[in-house]
């Protein structure tokens, strides 16, 4: 008799919140480009030799092998480790957390040997076509370190987890999944300063409009800076980085190298201002918050089976699929991502209104990147968390067909 | 002889997990962080504890739990960087929960007020062996690594060395934070016990020449 009504606030609860949740998504999904606008045919062929784009689309269709590979084999390691990883509970005179620690960071260490061959193969691909330039001793040195980093987080993470596990028990989630967000909100906050930037030297022009787009896009101040990394990599890029003082556009040095003139370089710029003008980077910890919620407690639904998150033995389980859900809603993030980015090129075109810089711009990527200017489907929704450069080209066009120019 | 109000009690196996010795130095990493953490309060509860004592005659017993649990924490990491054990240590220094231990004095001692006020100088000495000995063991680790690596256990001189290296620096530790007023002692005798030892081995080897 009590159990009815129960249930049936329960359902209420689920709709009110699911309801809320799903009006949080559409916001963040909406974008400022106009929904009708229909892209035209760019023919991509065109813009290339017929050998290059041969060429692109063989190196693209291997990177996505790699890429492939760099899903499903930790998902499998990670299964395996799942089930057997328990094993390693004697190599721990810690409590409880200590162990859980220790568990997770072996999970991670037999994951980082098993990549290790995939990754210094990858590598060779990439030198191969002078994409990277790193060599294979460095890519070892640099991954070691990064799985010390990596350690860093899963030790933190399972700190807040197993803590609030061991006081909140199978609701540990209500409490992680915000401490979680409000990680990711400090991390994006304190990018900007932990990446290395140092000032634009040298582009005297390129900063002034900076300043003259930042003040058309009502953005504030946004300083401009330059990360190098052309030791590293020949890949041209440009980021927008953290969050209201901690703002800044960081052009990476390989696009400032002279292949990219001074009009393509101010699209660059007000794609980059773009995104601050949208707040992507607050739509992005939104988007997150939507998913930690629901991943956190699916988690500690799956972990309950071994005795939930209080306990070392879930965390092996634990590691797995903290690395499937996101492996899992890969299409959809990419989907949101693709949307915010093509939003920032649909506010470059507007602020600069300059289409044939833009144009430029895009054909100058086909060129330089060695990536296929139109990738197949699956591509795109495995990895492309940009649009394709046809789409970008299209875009471009669709532009020039509503605004001249 | 075997007296020293600091000892230190090895009861490791020397088997070794060849996966947590290859990754030996990362895994200690979040150890380093909470050990950097926990030390900045311990610097400011020694200082206290040093004025303590100077009015008082012996350190306050909550500042003397306190470091002396510190110890014992650092004892363990040390012994988890340099391979002197196997499992992976607890973060809170607790007493009986690793195979290398640490006996710290946890009642304060009444100690000499004048000693205790020129104990930065008085442990310059014991600082300087205890640096070198330090060192030596990070590069007998490098070699004892390898060995690890090889045949999953630790060779017993290298681990007996490296135990009594941790041993004479958490007694300097010791005498300098204000938990003893007793000197670290240089003898690889004094303040270790070992499980199955070849510092134990010296000893009977020497054992027959009194009788």
């Amino acid at each position: 008799m009590t159990a009815s009504p129960r249930r049936l606030l329960g359902l209420l609860v689920f709709g009110v919140l699911a309801g809320g949740w799903l009006y949080a998504a559409h916001a963040l999904w909406r974008t400022s480009v106009p929904s009708n606008l229909k892209l035209p045919h760019v023919d991509v062929s065109s813009l290339v030799s017929a050998s290059e784009l041969h060429r692109a689309q063989h190196f693209s269709f291997i990177l996505d092998l790699f890429g492939i590979g760099g899903l499903l084999l930790p998902l499998l390691v990670l299964a395996l480790y799942a089930k057997w990883g328990h094993r390693f509970i004697g190599e721990s005179a810690a409590g409880p957390i200590g162990t859980g620690m220790l568990l997770a960071m072996l999970g991670l260490a037999i994951l980082w040997i098993a990549m290790l061959p995939s990754n210094i193969a990858e590598l060779w691909w990439l030198r191969r076509y002078g994409i990277e330039k790193a060599g294979y001793t460095d890519l070892i040195i640099s991954t070691w370190f990064v799985l010390g980093a990596e350690f860093l987080g899963i030790c933190l993470t399972i700190l807040i987890v197993m803590g609030f596990a061991r006081l909140l028990k199978d609701r540990w989630w209500l409490a992680g999944a915000p401490v979680f967000v409000g990680i990711m909100l400090l991390v994006t906050f304190v990018q900007p300063y932990m990446s290395g930037l140092v000032p634009l030297r040298g582009h005297t022009t390129l900063a002034q409009s900076e300043k003259r787009l930042a003040a058309k896009e009502g953005v504030g101040n946004i300083p401009l800076k330059v990360q190098n990394v052309a030791d590293q990599t020949s890949a041209p890029n440009a980021e927008a980085m953290g969050l209201g003082p901690s703002r800044r556009i960081a052009l990476w040095d390989t696009i400032l190298d002279g292949r990219f003139s001074e009009p393509q370089l101010e699209f660059v710029v007000a794609h980059e201002l773009g995104h601050q003008k949208h707040n992507d980077l607050w739509k992005g910890i939104g988007w997150y918050a939507l998913f930690a919620f629901p991943i956190a407690y699916l988690i500690a639904r799956i972990t309950r089976r071994r005795g939930g998150m209080a306990a070392p033995l879930a965390v092996p389980l634990f590691l797995f699929v903290w690395f499937a859900f996101p492996t899992a809603t890969l299409p959809i993030d990419n989907a949101f991502s693709r949307r915010l980015e093509a939003n920032a090129d649909w506010a470059a075109l507007q602020a600069t209104r300059d289409p044939k810089a833009g144009q430029a711009l895009f054909e100058n990527f086909v060129r330089t990147t060695n990536e296929d200017p139109n990738p197949p489907l699956w591509d795109q929704i495995l990895f492309g968390n940009h649009p394709t450069d046809e789409q970008r080209l299209a875009m471009v066009k669709a532009w020039q067909q509503r605004n001249g120019g | 002889m075997n007296e020293h109000p600091v000892t230190l009690h090895v009861m490791d196996d020397l088997r070794r997990s060849r996966l947590t010795v290859f990754f030996r130095g990362l895994l200690v990493l979040p150890h380093f962080i909470w050990l950097a953490l926990w030390s900045v309060v311990l610097y400011v509860v020694v200082a206290l504890n040093w004025l303590v004592a100077l009015i008082i005659g012996r350190p306050a017993k909550p500042f003397q739990r306190f470091i002396a649990a510190w110890l014992r924490y650092v004892t363990t990491v040390f012994a988890y960087l340099f391979l002197i054990a196997n499992p992976f240590p607890g973060f809170t220094g607790e007493p009986g929960s690793y195979p290398i231990e640490l006996e710290v004095p946890t009642t304060p001692e009444k100690q000499n007020r004048f000693k205790t006020f020129f104990r930065i100088l008085l442990v310059y000495p014991a600082l300087i062996v205890g640096a070198v000995l330090f060192y030596a063991t990070y590069f007998v680790t490098i070699l004892a690594w390898w060995a690890a690596m090889i045949t999953g256990r630790m060779p017993r001189g290298f681990r007996d060395l490296g135990a009594n290296a941790i041993r004479y620096l958490m007694q300097v530790y010791a005498f300098y934070f204000l938990i003893t007023g007793t000197y670290p002692c240089s003898s690889p005798y004094v303040g270790i016990s070992l499980g199955a030892p070849v510092v134990e081995e010296a000893s009977a080897k020497k054992a027959p020449a009194k009788k």
